[in-house]
Protein backbone atom coordinates (compact mmCIF):
# COMPACT_ATOMS: atom_id res chain seq x y z
CA UNK A 1 0.00 0.00 0.00
CA UNK A 2 2.68 2.60 0.65
CA UNK A 3 3.90 2.36 -2.57
CA UNK A 4 0.73 4.08 -3.69
CA UNK A 5 1.29 6.63 -1.81
CA UNK A 6 1.56 9.58 -4.20
CA UNK A 7 4.11 12.64 -3.24
CA UNK A 8 1.91 15.45 -3.41
CA UNK A 9 -1.99 16.27 -3.04
CA UNK A 10 -2.67 17.17 -6.63
CA UNK A 11 -1.51 13.79 -7.79
CA UNK A 12 -3.07 12.06 -4.85
CA UNK A 13 -6.34 12.94 -5.99
CA UNK A 14 -5.58 11.70 -9.23
CA UNK A 15 -4.33 8.47 -8.26
CA UNK A 16 -6.48 7.49 -5.74
CA UNK A 17 -9.52 6.32 -8.11
CA UNK A 18 -9.96 3.09 -6.69
CA UNK A 19 -13.04 1.31 -5.86
CA UNK A 20 -12.93 2.58 -2.34
CA UNK A 21 -14.82 5.61 -3.07
CA UNK A 22 -17.34 3.46 -4.54
CA UNK A 23 -17.52 0.86 -1.93
CA UNK A 24 -17.98 3.73 0.66
CA UNK A 25 -20.72 6.04 -0.96
CA UNK A 26 -22.14 2.62 -2.63
CA UNK A 27 -24.14 1.93 0.59
CA UNK A 28 -25.34 5.38 0.91
CA UNK A 29 -26.21 5.06 -3.19
CA UNK A 30 -27.77 1.94 -3.46
CA UNK A 31 -29.74 2.89 -0.58
CA UNK A 32 -31.48 6.06 -1.72
CA UNK A 33 -31.90 4.55 -5.36
CA UNK A 34 -34.07 1.44 -3.41
CA UNK A 35 -35.79 3.35 -1.35
CA UNK A 36 -36.04 7.17 -2.83
CA UNK A 37 -35.35 6.84 -6.83
CA UNK A 38 -36.94 3.24 -7.70
CA UNK A 39 -40.41 4.44 -5.61
CA UNK A 40 -40.27 7.42 -7.90
CA UNK A 41 -39.77 5.58 -11.09
CA UNK A 42 -43.09 3.16 -9.84
CA UNK A 43 -44.85 6.36 -9.37
CA UNK A 44 -44.11 7.51 -12.97
CA UNK A 45 -45.13 4.30 -14.34
CA UNK A 46 -48.23 4.35 -11.96
CA UNK A 47 -48.77 7.66 -13.46
CA UNK A 48 -49.88 6.09 -17.03
CA UNK A 49 -51.87 3.45 -15.93
CA UNK A 50 -55.57 3.57 -14.24
CA UNK A 51 -54.29 1.69 -10.97
CA UNK A 52 -56.70 1.65 -8.20
CA UNK A 53 -55.53 1.59 -4.11
CA UNK A 54 -57.07 -1.57 -3.86
CA UNK A 55 -55.57 -3.95 -6.63
CA UNK A 56 -52.45 -1.62 -7.42
CA UNK A 57 -51.61 -4.50 -9.93
CA UNK A 58 -54.54 -4.76 -11.69
CA UNK A 59 -54.09 -1.52 -13.86
CA UNK A 60 -53.21 -1.12 -17.42
CA UNK A 61 -52.01 1.54 -19.33
CA UNK A 62 -54.31 4.38 -20.33
CA UNK A 63 -51.19 6.59 -22.10
CA UNK A 64 -51.23 10.03 -20.73
CA UNK A 65 -54.86 9.97 -19.82
CA UNK A 66 -54.24 10.56 -16.37
CA UNK A 67 -52.18 13.86 -17.33
CA UNK A 68 -54.93 15.44 -19.96
CA UNK A 69 -57.69 14.31 -17.28
CA UNK A 70 -55.77 16.64 -14.59
CA UNK A 71 -55.06 19.57 -17.25
CA UNK A 72 -58.34 19.28 -18.11
CA UNK A 73 -59.90 19.01 -15.19
CA UNK A 74 -60.85 22.60 -12.82
CA UNK A 75 -60.14 20.80 -9.26
CA UNK A 76 -56.05 19.85 -10.17
CA UNK A 77 -55.64 23.43 -11.49
CA UNK A 78 -57.27 24.89 -8.49
CA UNK A 79 -54.86 23.01 -6.35
CA UNK A 80 -52.01 24.26 -8.24
CA UNK A 81 -52.66 28.18 -7.74
CA UNK A 82 -53.37 27.24 -4.26
CA UNK A 83 -50.01 25.80 -4.20
CA UNK A 84 -48.43 28.90 -5.99
CA UNK A 85 -50.40 30.91 -3.45
CA UNK A 86 -49.54 29.27 -0.84
CA UNK A 87 -45.61 28.97 -1.66
CA UNK A 88 -45.45 32.75 -2.47
CA UNK A 89 -46.80 33.56 0.78
CA UNK A 90 -45.37 31.31 3.30
CA UNK A 91 -42.09 32.26 1.46
CA UNK A 92 -42.73 35.93 1.48
CA UNK A 93 -43.66 35.60 5.20
CA UNK A 94 -40.87 33.99 6.68
CA UNK A 95 -38.40 35.88 4.44
CA UNK A 96 -40.04 39.21 5.92
CA UNK A 97 -40.45 38.39 9.22
CA UNK A 98 -37.33 36.14 9.35
CA UNK A 99 -35.10 39.13 8.21
CA UNK A 100 -36.52 41.50 10.12
CA UNK A 101 -36.54 39.21 13.24
CA UNK A 102 -32.81 38.72 12.61
CA UNK A 103 -32.03 43.01 12.30
CA UNK A 104 -33.90 43.44 15.66
CA UNK A 105 -31.61 40.71 17.44
CA UNK A 106 -28.38 41.59 16.04
CA UNK A 107 -26.17 43.35 18.26
CA UNK A 108 -26.22 43.91 21.48
CA UNK A 109 -29.66 43.89 23.37
CA UNK A 110 -31.19 43.25 26.50
CA UNK A 111 -31.62 39.73 27.23
CA UNK A 112 -30.63 38.84 23.82
CA UNK A 113 -29.84 35.49 24.70
CA UNK A 114 -33.23 34.71 26.07
CA UNK A 115 -35.40 36.69 23.74
CA UNK A 116 -33.61 34.74 20.81
CA UNK A 117 -33.83 31.60 22.74
CA UNK A 118 -38.08 32.06 22.84
CA UNK A 119 -37.59 33.30 19.15
CA UNK A 120 -36.45 30.11 17.71
CA UNK A 121 -38.04 27.98 19.54
CA UNK A 122 -41.59 27.59 17.16
CA UNK A 123 -38.85 26.27 14.69
CA UNK A 124 -38.13 23.67 17.60
CA UNK A 125 -41.81 22.36 18.08
CA UNK A 126 -42.94 19.30 16.59
CA UNK A 127 -45.51 19.56 13.70
CA UNK A 128 -48.25 17.69 15.55
CA UNK A 129 -47.78 19.51 18.82
CA UNK A 130 -47.69 22.84 16.49
CA UNK A 131 -50.73 21.76 15.18
CA UNK A 132 -53.00 20.25 18.19
CA UNK A 133 -52.30 24.02 19.57
CA UNK A 134 -53.20 26.02 16.42
CA UNK A 135 -56.57 24.29 15.88
CA UNK A 136 -56.98 24.96 19.73
CA UNK A 137 -56.07 28.78 19.10
CA UNK A 138 -58.78 28.96 15.73
CA UNK A 139 -61.45 26.80 17.24
CA UNK A 140 -64.38 28.92 16.39
CA UNK A 141 -66.10 28.45 19.74
CA UNK A 142 -63.43 28.70 22.26
CA UNK A 143 -60.42 29.86 20.54
CA UNK A 144 -58.58 32.61 21.41
CA UNK A 145 -57.88 33.87 18.07
CA UNK A 146 -61.85 34.49 18.16
CA UNK A 147 -61.24 36.16 21.40
CA UNK A 148 -58.93 38.51 19.45
CA UNK A 149 -61.20 39.43 16.71
CA UNK A 150 -64.37 39.87 18.71
CA UNK A 151 -62.06 42.23 21.10
CA UNK A 152 -60.77 44.10 18.25
CA UNK A 153 -64.52 44.63 17.17
CA UNK A 154 -64.31 42.35 14.07
CA UNK A 155 -66.38 39.14 15.16
CA UNK A 156 -66.31 35.69 15.29
CA UNK A 157 -63.61 34.31 12.63
CA UNK A 158 -63.96 30.76 11.60
CA UNK A 159 -60.18 30.47 11.21
CA UNK A 160 -60.74 26.92 9.79
CA UNK A 161 -64.04 26.47 8.94
CA UNK A 162 -64.78 29.75 6.70
CA UNK A 163 -63.18 29.26 3.06
CA UNK A 164 -62.44 33.11 3.28
CA UNK A 165 -60.18 32.21 5.94
CA UNK A 166 -58.40 28.74 5.95
CA UNK A 167 -55.46 29.36 3.79
CA UNK A 168 -54.77 32.36 6.01
CA UNK A 169 -54.82 30.16 9.01
CA UNK A 170 -52.09 27.56 7.33
CA UNK A 171 -50.07 30.63 6.30
CA UNK A 172 -49.55 31.84 9.23
CA UNK A 173 -49.16 28.72 11.19
CA UNK A 174 -46.52 28.06 8.70
CA UNK A 175 -44.65 31.40 8.95
CA UNK A 176 -44.77 30.82 12.49
CA UNK A 177 -42.84 27.55 12.59
CA UNK A 178 -40.26 28.77 10.07
CA UNK A 179 -39.85 32.53 10.27
CA UNK A 180 -37.16 31.48 13.10
CA UNK A 181 -35.63 29.10 10.66
CA UNK A 182 -34.80 32.03 8.13
CA UNK A 183 -33.95 34.27 11.62
CA UNK A 184 -31.15 32.02 12.42
CA UNK A 185 -29.49 31.63 9.09
CA UNK A 186 -29.78 35.44 8.30
CA UNK A 187 -28.24 36.09 11.48
CA UNK A 188 -25.48 33.60 10.68
CA UNK A 189 -24.97 36.14 7.42
CA UNK A 190 -24.92 39.20 9.33
CA UNK A 191 -22.78 38.47 11.51
CA UNK A 192 -20.12 38.17 8.57
CA UNK A 193 -20.81 41.30 7.60
CA UNK A 194 -17.83 43.57 8.36
CA UNK A 195 -18.05 45.76 11.31
CA UNK A 196 -15.99 48.42 9.19
CA UNK A 197 -18.74 48.39 6.64
CA UNK A 198 -21.04 49.81 9.65
CA UNK A 199 -18.97 52.40 10.76
CA UNK A 200 -18.23 53.97 7.42
CA UNK A 201 -22.17 54.61 6.48
CA UNK A 202 -22.39 55.36 10.25
CA UNK A 203 -19.95 58.32 10.02
CA UNK A 204 -21.74 59.45 6.56
CA UNK A 205 -25.26 60.30 8.86
CA UNK A 206 -27.51 57.24 6.66
CA UNK A 207 -30.20 56.38 8.34
CA UNK A 208 -31.00 52.45 9.25
CA UNK A 209 -32.79 52.08 6.21
CA UNK A 210 -30.27 53.08 3.61
CA UNK A 211 -27.97 51.45 5.84
CA UNK A 212 -29.80 47.88 5.47
CA UNK A 213 -30.19 48.93 1.76
CA UNK A 214 -26.97 49.79 0.57
CA UNK A 215 -24.58 48.04 3.28
CA UNK A 216 -26.55 45.03 4.51
CA UNK A 217 -28.70 43.58 1.83
CA UNK A 218 -26.14 42.96 -0.28
CA UNK A 219 -23.73 41.41 2.23
CA UNK A 220 -27.05 38.75 2.90
CA UNK A 221 -28.78 38.36 -0.58
CA UNK A 222 -26.72 35.57 -1.28
CA UNK A 223 -28.10 33.72 1.48
CA UNK A 224 -31.61 35.67 0.85
CA UNK A 225 -31.61 33.40 -2.46
CA UNK A 226 -30.53 29.96 -1.08
CA UNK A 227 -33.13 30.43 1.49
CA UNK A 228 -35.53 31.40 -0.63
CA UNK A 229 -35.03 28.64 -3.26
CA UNK A 230 -35.01 25.67 0.23
CA UNK A 231 -38.25 27.75 1.42
CA UNK A 232 -39.96 27.64 -2.24
CA UNK A 233 -39.14 23.80 -2.60
CA UNK A 234 -40.07 22.55 0.85
CA UNK A 235 -43.69 24.85 0.14
CA UNK A 236 -44.39 22.79 -2.81
CA UNK A 237 -44.06 19.74 -0.97
CA UNK A 238 -45.05 20.66 2.80
CA UNK A 239 -48.11 18.13 3.85
CA UNK A 240 -47.93 17.88 7.62
CA UNK A 241 -49.11 21.06 8.87
CA UNK A 242 -51.89 21.68 6.18
CA UNK A 243 -53.19 18.13 6.79
CA UNK A 244 -53.03 18.41 10.43
CA UNK A 245 -54.53 21.87 10.03
CA UNK A 246 -57.41 21.45 7.70
CA UNK A 247 -56.93 18.30 5.85
CA UNK A 248 -56.77 20.21 2.59
CA UNK A 249 -60.38 22.38 3.87
CA UNK A 250 -62.56 24.45 4.48
CA UNK A 251 -63.82 23.71 1.10
CA UNK A 252 -60.95 22.85 -0.43
CA UNK A 253 -59.22 26.08 0.05
CA UNK A 254 -56.01 24.93 1.54
CA UNK A 255 -56.12 21.79 -0.84
CA UNK A 256 -52.43 22.14 -2.73
CA UNK A 257 -51.31 19.37 -4.84
CA UNK A 258 -49.65 16.56 -2.64
CA UNK A 259 -53.05 17.19 -0.53
CA UNK A 260 -54.48 16.30 -4.01
CA UNK A 261 -52.27 13.64 -4.48
CA UNK A 262 -52.83 12.36 -1.02
CA UNK A 263 -56.49 12.48 -1.32
CA UNK A 264 -57.11 11.04 -4.34
CA UNK A 265 -54.81 7.92 -3.16
CA UNK A 266 -55.56 7.12 -0.16
CA UNK A 267 -59.71 8.30 0.07
CA UNK A 268 -60.41 8.03 -3.32
CA UNK A 269 -57.87 5.36 -4.43
CA UNK A 270 -57.20 6.25 -7.94
CA UNK A 271 -53.70 5.60 -8.01
CA UNK A 272 -52.76 6.32 -11.33
CA UNK A 273 -54.34 9.93 -10.78
CA UNK A 274 -52.76 10.38 -7.69
CA UNK A 275 -49.56 9.39 -9.52
CA UNK A 276 -49.85 11.62 -11.87
CA UNK A 277 -50.90 14.86 -9.94
CA UNK A 278 -47.54 14.05 -7.98
CA UNK A 279 -45.16 14.07 -10.96
CA UNK A 280 -46.43 17.69 -12.12
CA UNK A 281 -46.08 18.99 -8.78
CA UNK A 282 -42.59 17.46 -8.86
CA UNK A 283 -42.21 19.21 -12.49
CA UNK A 284 -42.76 22.48 -10.68
CA UNK A 285 -40.33 22.17 -8.08
CA UNK A 286 -37.82 21.59 -10.87
CA UNK A 287 -38.67 24.20 -13.15
CA UNK A 288 -38.23 26.21 -9.84
CA UNK A 289 -34.55 24.54 -8.90
CA UNK A 290 -33.75 25.66 -12.69
CA UNK A 291 -34.55 28.92 -12.92
CA UNK A 292 -32.77 29.31 -8.91
CA UNK A 293 -29.25 27.89 -10.79
CA UNK A 294 -29.82 30.23 -13.99
CA UNK A 295 -30.96 33.38 -12.06
CA UNK A 296 -27.79 32.65 -9.32
CA UNK A 297 -25.18 32.13 -12.12
CA UNK A 298 -25.85 35.27 -13.74
CA UNK A 299 -25.48 36.71 -10.27
CA UNK A 300 -22.40 35.45 -9.88
CA UNK A 301 -20.92 36.77 -13.87
CA UNK A 302 -21.92 40.00 -13.20
CA UNK A 303 -20.43 40.04 -9.75
CA UNK A 304 -17.67 39.16 -11.37
CA UNK A 305 -15.89 36.00 -9.94
CA UNK A 306 -17.07 34.58 -6.85
CA UNK A 307 -17.01 31.55 -5.43
CA UNK B 1 -24.69 59.52 15.29
CA UNK B 2 -24.18 57.74 18.81
CA UNK B 3 -27.30 59.22 19.52
CA UNK B 4 -29.04 57.31 16.87
CA UNK B 5 -27.53 53.90 17.96
CA UNK B 6 -28.83 54.40 21.39
CA UNK B 7 -32.06 55.07 20.29
CA UNK B 8 -32.30 52.43 17.90
CA UNK B 9 -31.58 50.04 20.89
CA UNK B 10 -34.60 51.38 22.72
CA UNK B 11 -36.47 50.53 19.20
CA UNK B 12 -35.22 46.89 18.70
CA UNK B 13 -35.86 46.27 22.55
CA UNK B 14 -39.36 46.70 22.17
CA UNK B 15 -39.45 45.21 18.46
CA UNK B 16 -37.56 42.30 20.18
CA UNK B 17 -40.33 42.20 22.98
CA UNK B 18 -43.17 42.03 20.31
CA UNK B 19 -41.84 39.01 18.66
CA UNK B 20 -40.73 37.29 21.37
CA UNK B 21 -44.42 37.77 22.74
CA UNK B 22 -45.37 36.07 19.04
CA UNK B 23 -43.06 33.28 18.65
CA UNK B 24 -43.68 32.45 22.40
CA UNK B 25 -46.99 32.76 22.70
CA UNK B 26 -48.52 29.40 20.70
CA UNK B 27 -45.91 27.64 23.55
CA UNK B 28 -47.44 29.63 26.29
CA UNK B 29 -50.73 28.80 25.26
CA UNK B 30 -50.20 24.78 25.32
CA UNK B 31 -48.75 24.41 28.41
CA UNK B 32 -51.44 27.07 29.37
CA UNK B 33 -54.06 24.94 28.28
CA UNK B 34 -52.31 21.69 29.79
CA UNK B 35 -52.72 23.19 32.80
CA UNK B 36 -56.15 24.36 32.78
CA UNK B 37 -59.06 22.13 34.13
CA UNK B 38 -61.25 20.95 31.13
CA UNK B 39 -65.01 22.95 32.06
CA UNK B 40 -62.75 26.02 32.31
CA UNK B 41 -61.77 26.12 28.76
CA UNK B 42 -65.23 25.70 27.29
CA UNK B 43 -66.09 29.28 29.57
CA UNK B 44 -65.70 32.06 28.60
CA UNK B 45 -63.37 33.48 31.31
CA UNK B 46 -60.43 31.06 29.79
CA UNK B 47 -57.34 31.03 32.52
CA UNK B 48 -54.66 33.13 31.22
CA UNK B 49 -51.77 32.24 34.07
CA UNK B 50 -50.97 28.31 34.05
CA UNK B 51 -52.17 26.57 37.04
CA UNK B 52 -49.05 24.78 37.43
CA UNK B 53 -50.07 22.76 40.73
CA UNK B 54 -52.45 20.72 38.03
CA UNK B 55 -48.88 19.50 36.80
CA UNK B 56 -48.16 16.12 38.38
CA UNK B 57 -51.37 15.01 38.10
CA UNK B 58 -51.99 15.50 34.75
CA UNK B 59 -49.46 13.94 33.61
CA UNK B 60 -50.12 10.52 35.93
CA UNK B 61 -53.46 11.08 34.09
CA UNK B 62 -51.72 10.68 30.72
CA UNK B 63 -49.60 7.99 31.51
CA UNK B 64 -52.16 6.39 32.87
CA UNK B 65 -55.11 6.86 30.87
CA UNK B 66 -53.54 6.25 26.88
CA UNK B 67 -51.59 4.09 25.99
CA UNK B 68 -48.90 7.59 25.55
CA UNK B 69 -46.33 6.05 26.88
CA UNK B 70 -45.92 2.80 24.86
CA UNK B 71 -46.58 5.37 21.53
CA UNK B 72 -43.34 7.81 23.22
CA UNK B 73 -41.31 4.18 23.33
CA UNK B 74 -42.01 3.48 19.82
CA UNK B 75 -41.30 7.16 18.67
CA UNK B 76 -38.27 6.28 20.42
CA UNK B 77 -37.47 3.13 19.52
CA UNK B 78 -38.16 4.43 15.09
CA UNK B 79 -35.66 7.25 16.27
CA UNK B 80 -33.39 5.70 17.52
CA UNK B 81 -32.72 3.12 14.82
CA UNK B 82 -33.13 6.14 11.85
CA UNK B 83 -30.13 7.60 13.67
CA UNK B 84 -28.11 4.48 13.73
CA UNK B 85 -28.44 3.60 10.30
CA UNK B 86 -28.43 7.12 8.91
CA UNK B 87 -25.17 8.00 10.79
CA UNK B 88 -23.44 4.45 9.03
CA UNK B 89 -24.48 5.54 5.77
CA UNK B 90 -23.71 9.33 5.90
CA UNK B 91 -20.22 8.69 7.55
CA UNK B 92 -18.60 6.36 4.57
CA UNK B 93 -20.63 8.68 2.34
CA UNK B 94 -19.40 11.59 3.13
CA UNK B 95 -15.86 10.53 3.97
CA UNK B 96 -16.11 9.46 0.12
CA UNK B 97 -18.03 12.47 -0.99
CA UNK B 98 -14.86 14.84 1.26
CA UNK B 99 -11.78 13.14 0.24
CA UNK B 100 -12.09 10.99 -3.13
CA UNK B 101 -12.15 12.41 -6.55
CA UNK B 102 -14.26 10.11 -8.78
CA UNK B 103 -16.81 9.16 -11.60
CA UNK B 104 -20.03 10.29 -11.21
CA UNK B 105 -19.55 12.28 -7.91
CA UNK B 106 -21.47 15.07 -9.11
CA UNK B 107 -24.30 13.25 -10.28
CA UNK B 108 -24.27 11.70 -7.31
CA UNK B 109 -24.02 15.29 -4.78
CA UNK B 110 -27.02 15.86 -7.40
CA UNK B 111 -28.87 13.04 -6.30
CA UNK B 112 -28.65 13.46 -2.77
CA UNK B 113 -29.83 16.86 -2.80
CA UNK B 114 -32.57 16.13 -5.45
CA UNK B 115 -34.48 13.82 -2.62
CA UNK B 116 -34.65 17.06 -0.44
CA UNK B 117 -37.30 18.08 -3.54
CA UNK B 118 -39.35 14.81 -3.18
CA UNK B 119 -42.56 15.05 -2.39
CA UNK B 120 -43.26 12.29 0.29
CA UNK B 121 -47.05 11.98 -0.77
CA UNK B 122 -45.98 11.31 -4.40
CA UNK B 123 -43.41 8.72 -3.03
CA UNK B 124 -45.90 7.00 -0.68
CA UNK B 125 -48.35 5.63 -3.05
CA UNK B 126 -45.12 3.32 -4.97
CA UNK B 127 -43.28 2.83 -1.38
CA UNK B 128 -47.07 1.71 0.69
CA UNK B 129 -47.30 -1.31 -2.33
CA UNK B 130 -43.22 -1.80 -2.02
CA UNK B 131 -43.66 -2.11 1.65
CA UNK B 132 -46.92 -4.73 1.19
CA UNK B 133 -44.84 -6.80 -0.95
CA UNK B 134 -41.99 -6.80 1.31
CA UNK B 135 -44.16 -7.30 4.37
CA UNK B 136 -42.54 -4.26 5.91
CA UNK B 137 -46.66 -2.68 6.58
CA UNK B 138 -47.51 -1.88 10.67
CA UNK B 139 -43.86 -2.95 11.45
CA UNK B 140 -41.66 0.11 13.06
CA UNK B 141 -38.48 -0.92 11.31
CA UNK B 142 -40.14 -0.13 7.89
CA UNK B 143 -40.59 3.41 9.23
CA UNK B 144 -36.63 3.76 10.36
CA UNK B 145 -36.03 2.19 6.90
CA UNK B 146 -38.13 4.51 5.30
CA UNK B 147 -37.46 8.04 7.43
CA UNK B 148 -33.48 7.11 6.73
CA UNK B 149 -33.75 7.62 3.21
CA UNK B 150 -35.08 11.67 4.10
CA UNK B 151 -32.85 12.34 6.96
CA UNK B 152 -29.31 10.59 5.95
CA UNK B 153 -28.56 13.00 2.93
CA UNK B 154 -28.71 15.86 4.88
CA UNK B 155 -26.57 13.95 7.47
CA UNK B 156 -24.35 13.52 4.26
CA UNK B 157 -24.06 17.04 3.56
CA UNK B 158 -23.43 18.08 6.99
CA UNK B 159 -21.00 15.44 7.58
CA UNK B 160 -18.93 15.89 4.47
CA UNK B 161 -18.55 19.62 5.47
CA UNK B 162 -17.13 18.98 8.87
CA UNK B 163 -14.85 16.39 6.92
CA UNK B 164 -13.80 19.23 4.81
CA UNK B 165 -12.03 21.26 7.19
CA UNK B 166 -9.84 17.70 8.72
CA UNK B 167 -6.36 18.64 7.30
CA UNK B 168 -4.76 15.82 5.01
CA UNK B 169 -1.87 16.11 7.24
CA UNK B 170 -3.35 13.87 9.46
CA UNK B 171 -4.52 11.23 7.35
CA UNK B 172 -1.31 11.16 5.89
CA UNK B 173 0.72 10.17 8.43
CA UNK B 174 -1.88 7.37 9.53
CA UNK B 175 -1.63 6.20 5.61
CA UNK B 176 1.87 5.71 6.29
CA UNK B 177 1.48 3.99 9.63
CA UNK B 178 -0.47 1.67 7.12
CA UNK B 179 -3.88 2.16 8.37
CA UNK B 180 -6.61 1.39 5.73
CA UNK B 181 -9.36 4.09 4.71
CA UNK B 182 -12.06 2.66 7.33
CA UNK B 183 -9.34 2.29 10.09
CA UNK B 184 -8.62 6.81 9.43
CA UNK B 185 -12.29 6.88 9.10
CA UNK B 186 -13.08 5.16 12.40
CA UNK B 187 -9.97 6.51 14.33
CA UNK B 188 -9.03 9.96 13.02
CA UNK B 189 -12.14 11.46 11.67
CA UNK B 190 -14.95 10.56 13.83
CA UNK B 191 -13.14 11.73 16.98
CA UNK B 192 -12.16 15.30 15.29
CA UNK B 193 -15.71 15.82 13.66
CA UNK B 194 -17.56 15.08 16.84
CA UNK B 195 -19.41 17.83 17.35
CA UNK B 196 -20.98 17.82 13.87
CA UNK B 197 -21.94 14.17 13.94
CA UNK B 198 -23.50 14.73 17.09
CA UNK B 199 -25.54 17.64 15.26
CA UNK B 200 -26.66 15.07 12.33
CA UNK B 201 -27.92 12.75 15.39
CA UNK B 202 -29.90 15.20 16.49
CA UNK B 203 -31.25 16.22 13.06
CA UNK B 204 -31.90 12.70 12.06
CA UNK B 205 -33.53 11.69 15.53
CA UNK B 206 -36.20 13.76 15.20
CA UNK B 207 -36.24 13.41 11.79
CA UNK B 208 -37.90 10.07 13.00
CA UNK B 209 -39.63 11.89 16.13
CA UNK B 210 -41.45 14.28 14.16
CA UNK B 211 -42.63 12.14 10.90
CA UNK B 212 -46.14 11.61 10.74
CA UNK B 213 -47.28 10.98 7.32
CA UNK B 214 -45.04 7.53 6.71
CA UNK B 215 -46.41 6.52 10.49
CA UNK B 216 -50.07 7.70 9.84
CA UNK B 217 -50.07 5.77 6.67
CA UNK B 218 -48.10 2.25 7.02
CA UNK B 219 -48.96 1.57 11.06
CA UNK B 220 -52.53 0.92 11.01
CA UNK B 221 -51.97 -0.90 14.74
CA UNK B 222 -52.61 1.41 17.10
CA UNK B 223 -49.74 -0.59 20.24
CA UNK B 224 -47.50 0.13 16.93
CA UNK B 225 -48.44 3.61 16.62
CA UNK B 226 -45.75 6.15 17.77
CA UNK B 227 -46.14 9.37 19.44
CA UNK B 228 -47.56 11.73 16.45
CA UNK B 229 -49.68 9.67 15.03
CA UNK B 230 -51.05 9.48 18.89
CA UNK B 231 -51.07 12.73 19.53
CA UNK B 232 -52.88 13.25 15.64
CA UNK B 233 -55.65 11.02 16.33
CA UNK B 234 -56.65 13.33 19.60
CA UNK B 235 -57.40 15.70 16.76
CA UNK B 236 -61.02 16.18 15.96
CA UNK B 237 -62.31 14.18 18.37
CA UNK B 238 -63.99 15.09 21.82
CA UNK B 239 -63.49 12.07 24.14
CA UNK B 240 -60.21 12.50 25.28
CA UNK B 241 -59.95 15.68 27.41
CA UNK B 242 -58.11 18.65 26.19
CA UNK B 243 -55.76 18.86 28.85
CA UNK B 244 -54.38 15.56 28.57
CA UNK B 245 -53.98 16.15 25.01
CA UNK B 246 -51.71 18.88 25.51
CA UNK B 247 -49.86 17.83 28.27
CA UNK B 248 -49.06 14.80 25.59
CA UNK B 249 -48.33 17.39 23.30
CA UNK B 250 -45.52 18.88 25.67
CA UNK B 251 -44.13 15.96 26.42
CA UNK B 252 -43.82 14.93 22.86
CA UNK B 253 -42.01 18.56 22.25
CA UNK B 254 -39.58 18.93 25.30
CA UNK B 255 -36.90 16.50 24.17
CA UNK B 256 -37.28 17.78 20.75
CA UNK B 257 -37.11 21.61 21.51
CA UNK B 258 -34.06 21.08 24.04
CA UNK B 259 -31.80 19.61 21.30
CA UNK B 260 -32.50 22.13 18.92
CA UNK B 261 -32.31 24.98 20.24
CA UNK B 262 -28.45 23.35 21.66
CA UNK B 263 -27.75 22.40 18.43
CA UNK B 264 -29.12 25.49 16.41
CA UNK B 265 -26.58 26.92 14.45
CA UNK B 266 -24.80 23.26 13.84
CA UNK B 267 -28.33 22.33 12.63
CA UNK B 268 -28.56 25.41 10.39
CA UNK B 269 -25.30 24.84 8.77
CA UNK B 270 -26.29 20.94 7.85
CA UNK B 271 -29.34 22.00 6.25
CA UNK B 272 -27.98 25.04 4.18
CA UNK B 273 -24.83 23.16 3.64
CA UNK B 274 -25.98 20.86 0.40
CA UNK B 275 -27.34 23.86 -1.68
CA UNK B 276 -24.64 26.49 -0.33
CA UNK B 277 -21.47 24.37 -1.54
CA UNK B 278 -22.95 21.41 -3.10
Amino acid sequence: MVSAIPQTRPARTKKRVRSAPYIFIGLAVLYLLFFTAFPLLTGVNLSFTNSKLLNPSAGSYVGVDNYTALITSGAFMKSVYTTLIYTAATVIGCLVLGTASALVINGFLPGRAIARTIMVLPWAVPTVALALVFRWIYNDTNGIAGDVTQGLGLGQVGWLIDPNYGMLAVVIATVWKLAPFVMLIVLAALQSVPEELYEATRVDGADAFTTFKQIVLPQIAPTMRVVALLMTIWSFRRFEIIWLLTGGGPVDATTTIVINVYRQAFNNGNLGLAAAAGVLGLLLSLIVTVVYFFVEQRATKANGVES
Amino acid sequence: MIGRRNLSIGVRTLLALVLVILAGFPVFWMINTAMTPVDDLYSNNQRIIPDFSRTLNIFQVLVSDSPFLRWLGNSALVAGGTTLLSLLLACLAAYALSRYKFVGKGLMTFGFFATQMLPEALLIVPLYSMFMTLGLLNELYGLVLVNTAFAMPVAVFLLKSAMDTVPYEIEESARVDGCNALTILQVMFIPLIAPSLAAAAVITFFDGWNEYLFATTFIHDTSNWVASTGLASFIGEFTTPLDMVFSGAIVFTIPAAIFFLLMQRKIVAGLTAGSVKG
